[in-house]
């Protein structure tokens, strides 16, 4: 396909790239909007390492053409918080401590995001089923489990 | 105001490279603040928060004053690769002493300065104080002098007592940067002008010695990429392959594009049998310990056992496929790496780059945990090569198909253990060897362009922890170091996780025959203090019930628990101890379908001093995760000895639902020296699950993954275990075989006519039809908007641009490959071009094209061209098509000839085709049916031409009368059945054939793909009231539809019925890891549609087409992208695992259908047509 003028709506903001219309969103938002939330894990929707948010719900940027994307909302990681200012989802996990090597985070906030967004205050069993499809390999998911418990709104007890 | 002070101190010790030059551990500058550098790096597991800990503490300066360094080679010192557990253990230790150097020097200047003694001075944040509360601080202690300190070995350190940073658990530094997407792993790097590379790797996936290896390219065809935006070269140098793009996406499309040829990959040693594999790889044996006479007191044993454990390849599966940059310069070279070597990583740059270390800088950053090895010095080394080649930074990403087949793999193992009982049940003797056929996978780009000789070296690595922790009478082990047999190289718990299965389930083993406790009977024999103190402790905390013999266990599910001890030994032999573990594991095993499920562990450790008590859990609790999903499900598969791995279905790694519960028991040792903890608790893992599932069964398992197969098989002996097909829903269905209703019926004399018809055909050769004569192209602005506006929607409904555009070609200019039967013919071109198009075409000659299937030259027109439909149009109808195409921008494009076979390259003879199969005149509708129905069946039967597709063709390529709507062939896709024929499981109605076209998506039966999906994004053009018509007549082929609720309660009713709930095959688990966060029932909605598979007409059809297909080639170009995308996996599934895959899909969510047969057949043959 040949490049053309295709406008976004990132992180609340207006922005034109020009690219192919099949171009995958996961590249054009690490790219050419220079976000590093999203990671590039398996270009095949697998591992969730690329999740952002599309109209509040949770989306594989790495299977989803930007050509798909058009007049849609989308929010990445970064789009959530920062560091001065991070989301409650995203000092939930800061908090808990809920990674080792870091790649999987940005899937685990997004897919907590996107969960939170439609049941405010999931259960255990819920959350457990809803990060399924997100990968760790580092074993974090203890850590990770007690983040989006935290995020949920239930009381996180102190380790001894 | 005085300027800023410029001193600094740093403490260094001379390099050992021979240049005269020194490395710098710790630099404290006059403002205080304070970077300390370490050669190793931080892999995930936190140690730049531990060392900041141990800098901070010695140095008596907060925590929050410190800077970590880690791995960048101009500036930290060079402590090898960062592997074995070793950073607090060894890699930490100077530069403790360095900080104490620096204290200690500036303790004794502060001394001076204020005039008191050393030891009456108190430090608190670098301000030293004295008891009359002078103070002077570190930063005004170093001035504006350059202070360079000798790393003292001797220097006193401080004494643990009196420690209140180390001890403490600090939050990680690294995690705000991580949460928020800050710039913190190597995959964000940007360099101004940087460029986006991909390489293509040779066909012997995965294997890395051998003659054939640098030495099977035959050629590229650079030209098969010319036409891809912004490429900037294609680069090959022995058997590497790179592509270089302006844009990272073209650069993927460039690699997947590019036509590389090989030389047949050689016969390789199978690995299905690993046992048979390991032993005939040749070895040399090592013995690393003899003692007593192992012969003689296994001869006099009373009960001797020989037993044999095998461990599969395993994947270190970093979640990051590696990432790098490069910027090559003559007199300089930088690269950003995730390496975890980065001195080891330079020298190989240096050698593949002809060039001194010096020249190259390797600058470190995070990435994807790595767990031993991953693919990140590959990825450096081919960043390197292909910037060199352009003279411009280059980025090169891996994918994750490539991470996972060349990722240097945790190493296969056999190990033998030769041993028995004497009479009284003491061990008679312990004769163990094992086998590990592994070596440092040198960087991949160093062989694949020649630079290094592929001939495998053999490392002695198979010695870790070999020895048991057990002080046996008469003992022997020995290692037989052999090279490798496909790409290997170390993995968490290197060989001592799979010795250590090997002595754990073996002392159980004797424990059982000998009638003792595994517990009691492992403490006999365990002579060191701390690891009596550490199993007595787990076993406290599990409540361990001593039980001297097995009890049986009743019920489906049985429960069991299972103990397993040690003390990593890693290094070189005989090696270091790390921190002591050991787990109780408790596990459920389901006798009816396999599945084992570790429900709890309990993991305790004695780490000596934790540095960070927090990181320390979180190593544990990674250890016991990750272990747990390497015992349970984790193997590598290999095809004809390549392997066969390449993503998350055909190597599942634990998902959430899966883990178990997990009790961290840290012993409190914080007197002790630090102890490396990022591997200790991972050794017992399998043992004590394979212990625990011996509790549980009464079935010894000697090769992990416990898989639900493999459980199954060993309850069962040998007996083939029942295939996993669910009870049928009982449905009764009604066939039927419709005739178009608008068919004539040609008897036997018109079928004679016609043949004579055929016959005078090919005798008329010479004679065409007659040709009308070119016109001018028309003006379009003789035509109102309005029936331009017409003649669009009925171009959509046509589809007139599905065929007639080239794939990336300009729209209706023609030239898209159509097969058929008898040959290819290409679309022609119908802009008004008046060379190349249709502007030429004066109406009636298009009006004689459309109904006769005459060019307007003469020529008759091949049937593809549904004309037969076309026919059926009406006069108003076919002018306003008329006016829309000629209205349309002209595009010069000539049309490839059709490739025929004979006789079908001959024209003529279509004349005959023709008065057989073509029934000409204008549409009638049938006073006996409704309006919306006649509407229905004029836009079906006319130009919509759905029959076209959806009906099945005779050997002359025509639409069977006999067969309308029954189902057809369209660009080697399935053309399901319209009608009572359809073999969804829930019967097409008015509405969901409605929903279908104006969506793209019906709930009942899926969504359009393939190339429907491009048909229903043109019926958008048409208004609701056409869809609806289409849909009614659609539906009056089809039984009455079900009440809406009996609707719902039948796709409830087959939908949990089909539920999965076990992943027990290849197919389950490629299902699991590839198609179930899309198409699971109940999952966390994500961005598109979730189409249900127990539902989709697809898995229900007569034929696997459309499923291979969509698994092959996914859906790019939806109808409607609110539908979402689905990825194609052809690239990332073999012909096998699709083959596996559409029979699971096929046996779980149809298992009323009969299974297709030579699913393998129709994948290979569907993945060869696409190519061409």
């Amino acid at each position: 396909m040949a490049p053309t003028k295709v406008r976004l709506i990132v992180n609340s903001r207006a922005c034109e790239v020009e690219a192919a219309p099949d171009t995958p969103l996961l590249y054009v938002l690490r790219n050419d909007l220079e976000l590093n939330g999203p990671k590039f894990g398996c270009g095949l929707g697998e591992c969730g390492t690329c999740t952002v948010l599309i109209d509040g719900t949770a989306a594989r940027a790495c299977v989803i053409p930007i050509e798909g994307c058009v007049g849609r909302e989308i929010v990445t990681l970064e789009g959530l918080g920062s560091r001065d200012r991070p989301d409650p989802v995203q000092q939930a996990f800061i908090t808990e401590q809920a990674a080792q090597c870091g790649y999987c985070l940005n899937g685990m906030i997004m897919t907590t995001k996107a969960l939170l967004n439609i049941n405010p205050h999931p259960s255990e069993a819920e959350i457990t089923q809803a990060l399924r499809y997100n990968l760790c390999r580092c074993g974090a998911h203890v850590e990770i489990m007690r983040a989006a418990l935290r995020a949920a709104g239930h009381i996180v007890e102190i380790c001894d | 105001m005085r300027s800023q002070r410029q001193g600094s101190l740093s403490v260094v010790r001379a390099a050992n490279d021979g240049s005269g030059g020194f490395e710098t551990f710790i630099k404290i500058t006059a403002d205080g603040s304070v970077t300390a550098y370490n050669g190793h790096v931080d892999l995930g597991t936190g140690i730049r928060t531990a060392l900041g800990q141990i800098v901070a503490e010695e140095l008596d300066v907060s925590f929050a004053r410190v800077v970590i360094v880690l791995g960048d080679t101009s500036l930290v010192p060079n402590q090898g690769a960062t592997i074995a557990s070793e950073t607090i253990q060894i890699t930490a230790v100077p530069l403790r002493k360095a900080a104490a150097r620096a204290r200690q020097f500036l303790i004794s200047r502060a001394a001076e300065r204020l005039e008191v003694p050393s030891a009456d001075l108190t430090i608190e944040d670098g301000l030293i104080r004295g008891k009359d509360n002078r103070s002077v601080s570190y930063g005004e202690l170093i001035g504006d002098e350059t202070i360079r300190l000798d790393l003292a070995e001797d220097v006193p350190l401080k004494a643990t007592g009196s420690y209140t940073i180390v001890g403490q658990s600090v939050p990680r530094v690294d995690l705000p940067a991580k949460a928020t997407g800050e710039l913190v792993y190597v995959h964000d790097i940007r360099v101004p002008g940087m460029l986006h590379g991909r390489v293509v790797r040779p066909p012997y996936a995965g294997v890395d010695a051998g003659p054939f290896v640098g030495n099977s390219l035959i050629a590229v065809d650079e030209d098969s990429v010319g036409d891809i935006p912004g490429l900037v070269a294609v680069v090959t140098i022995g058997d590497f392959v790179g592509v270089i793009a302006e844009r990272e996406e073209n650069a993927v499309k460039a690699a997947a594009r590019l036509s590389v040829s090989w030389k047949a990959v050689p016969t390789l040693p199978e690995l299905d049998d690993l046992d048979a594999a390991l032993r005939a790889n040749p070895s040399t044996p090592r013995t690393l310990i003899e003692k007593g006479n192992v012969e003689g007191a296994l001869a006099g044993a009373a009960k001797p056992m020989r037993r044999t454990y095998t461990w599969p390849y395993q994947m270190h599966a970093s979640m990051g496929p590696s990432c790098a940059v490069a910027d090559y310069h003559e007199d300089r070279i930088r690269v950003w790496s995730g390496t975890q070597n980065p001195h080891i990583l330079r020298s190989d740059l240096a050698l593949l780059m002809d060039r001194p270390e010096g020249d190259i800088e390797v600058i470190r950053l995070e990435a994807a945990g790595c767990y031993g090895r991953n693919c990140a010095d590959d990825v450096s080394a081919d960043a390197l090569l292909l910037s060199r080649a352009v003279g411009r930074p280059v980025r090169v990403q891996l994918t994750r198909e490539q991470e996972h087949t060349w990722e240097p793999k945790g190493t296969a193992q056999l190990i033998d253990v030769n041993g028995g009982l004497d009479a009284d049940g003491t061990v008679a003797g312990y004769d163990f060897a094992t086998r590990y056929p592994s070596n440092g996978a040198p960087t991949l780009a160093l062989l694949l362009t020649g630079k290094l000789a592929p001939i495998p070296a053999v490392y002695e690595m198979g010695d870790r922890t070999a020895i048991p922790p057990y002080d046996y009478d008469h003992m022997r082990v020995v290692a037989h170091d052999m090279p490798p047999i496909v790409r290997a190289s170390w993995f968490r718990g290197v060989s001592a996780l799979p010795n250590t299965f090997a002595h754990e389930s073996y002392i159980d083993e004797l424990a059982t025959e000998a009638g003792v406790d595994p517990i009691e009977y492992r403490l006999r024999y365990l002579k060191d203090k701390r690891a009596i103190d550490l199993v007595n402790a787990v076993a406290e905390r599990a409540g361990w019930t001593p039980r001297p013999v097995r009890e049986e266990k009743e019920g489906d599910v049985v429960h069991g628990r299972g103990f397993a001890y040690a003390l990593y030994v890693h290094s070189k032999f005989p090696g270091y101890g790390a921190a002591w573990s050991a787990w109780v594991a408790d596990v459920a095993v389901d006798k009816t379908t396999g599945e084992v499920s570790v429900t709890r562990v309990v993991a305790g450790q004695d780490s000596g001093l934790m540095i960070n008590p927090d990181g320390v859990r979180h190593q544990i609790q990674g250890n016991v995760i990750q272990s747990t999903s390497r015992a349970l499900m984790e193997e590598v598969s290999f095809e004809r000895g390549t392997v066969a791995t390449r993503e998350w279905g055909a190597y599942p790694i634990i998902k959430f639902p899966d883990l178990p519960k997990i009790d961290v028991l840290m012993l409190p040792r914080q007197d002790q020296p630090p102890l490396g903890v990022g591997e200790s608790a991972s050794v017992p893992s399998a043992a004590a699950i394979a212990n625990a599932i011996f509790d549980a069964t009464g079935v010894r398992f000697r090769e992990p993954p416990f898989t639900p197969e493999r459980i199954l098989k060993g309850l069962r002996g040998d007996v083939p275990t029942k295939p996993e097909t669910l009870p049928p829903p009982t449905m009764s269905r009604s066939s039927k075989i419709w005739r178009s209703p608008f068919s004539r019926r040609s008897g036997v004399f018109a079928r004679i006519a016609a043949l004579c018809t055929a016959v005078i055909g090919l005798g008329a050769a010479v004679l065409p039809g007659r040709a009308i004569a070119p016109i001018a192209r028309p003006d379009p602005s003789v035509y109102s908007a309005a029936t331009i506006a017409r003649g669009e929607q009925l171009a959509a409904l046509g589809n007139c641009a599905v065929c007639h555009t080239a794939m990336d070609g300009a729209v209706n200019a023609g030239g898209r490959p159509i097969e058929t039967p008898f040959g290819t013919i290409y679309s022609t071109n119908i802009t008004p071009d008046v060379e190349t198009g249709i502007g030429g075409w004066s109406y009636p000659a298009f009006e004689r094209a459309m109904r006769e299937g005459i060019h307007r030259d003469g020529r008759h027109l091949y049937p593809a061209f549904p004309f037969t439909h076309f026919a059926k149009a009406s006069e108003a109808d076919l002018q306003a098509l008329y006016a829309y195409l000629m209205a349309q921008a002209p595009v010069r494009a000539s049309t490839p000839h059709n490739k025929l076979a004979f006789p079908f390259n001959l024209r003529p003879l279509l004349a005959g085709w023709n008065a057989l199969f073509h029934q000409a005149g204008v549409f009638k509708p049938n006073p006996s049916k409704s309006e919306l129905w006649n509407r229905g069946a004029y836009l079906v039967e006319s130009l919509g031409h759905c029959s076209a597709c959806h009906s099945p063709r005779n050997a002359l390529g025509a639409e069977r009368a006999d067969g309308y709507l029954a189902g057809g062939l369209a660009d080697r896709w399935e053309a399901p059945p319209l009608t009572s024929l359809s073999h969804a499981p829930i019967p097409w109605s008015e509405d969901e054939f409605y929903s279908y076209l104006r969506t793209g998506e019906s709930r009942f039966h899926g969504v359009a793909a393939g190339p429907m999906a491009p048909i229903v994004k043109d019926l958008a053009a048409l208004p609701d009231h056409d869809i609806r018509a289409i849909a009614a007549y659609l539906a009056s082929f089809n039984e009455p539809a079900l009440e809406p609720d009996a609707q719902q309660a039948l796709a409830a009713k087959l939908e949990s019925e089909t539920r999965v709930v076990l992943a027990s095959s290849t197919g389950a688990r490629l299902y699991q890891g590839a198609c179930a966060v899309c198409h699971e029932l109940g999952g966390l909605p994500l961005f598109g549609s979730r189409p249900s598979l127990a539902l989709n007409s697809n898995l229900h059809s007569a034929i696997p087409d459309n499923l291979i297909q969509v698994i092959l080639h996914g859906i790019t170009q939806p109808a409607s992208s609110d539908l979402g995308y689905m990825p194609a996996f052809q690239d990332a599934m073999s012909d096998d695992q699709i083959a596996e895959l559409v029979a699971y899909l096929r046996r779980q969510f149809a298992p009323d259908k009969p299974q297709w047969r030579d699913v393998r057949d129709a994948v290979s043959r569907l993945r060869a047509s696409a190519l061409h």
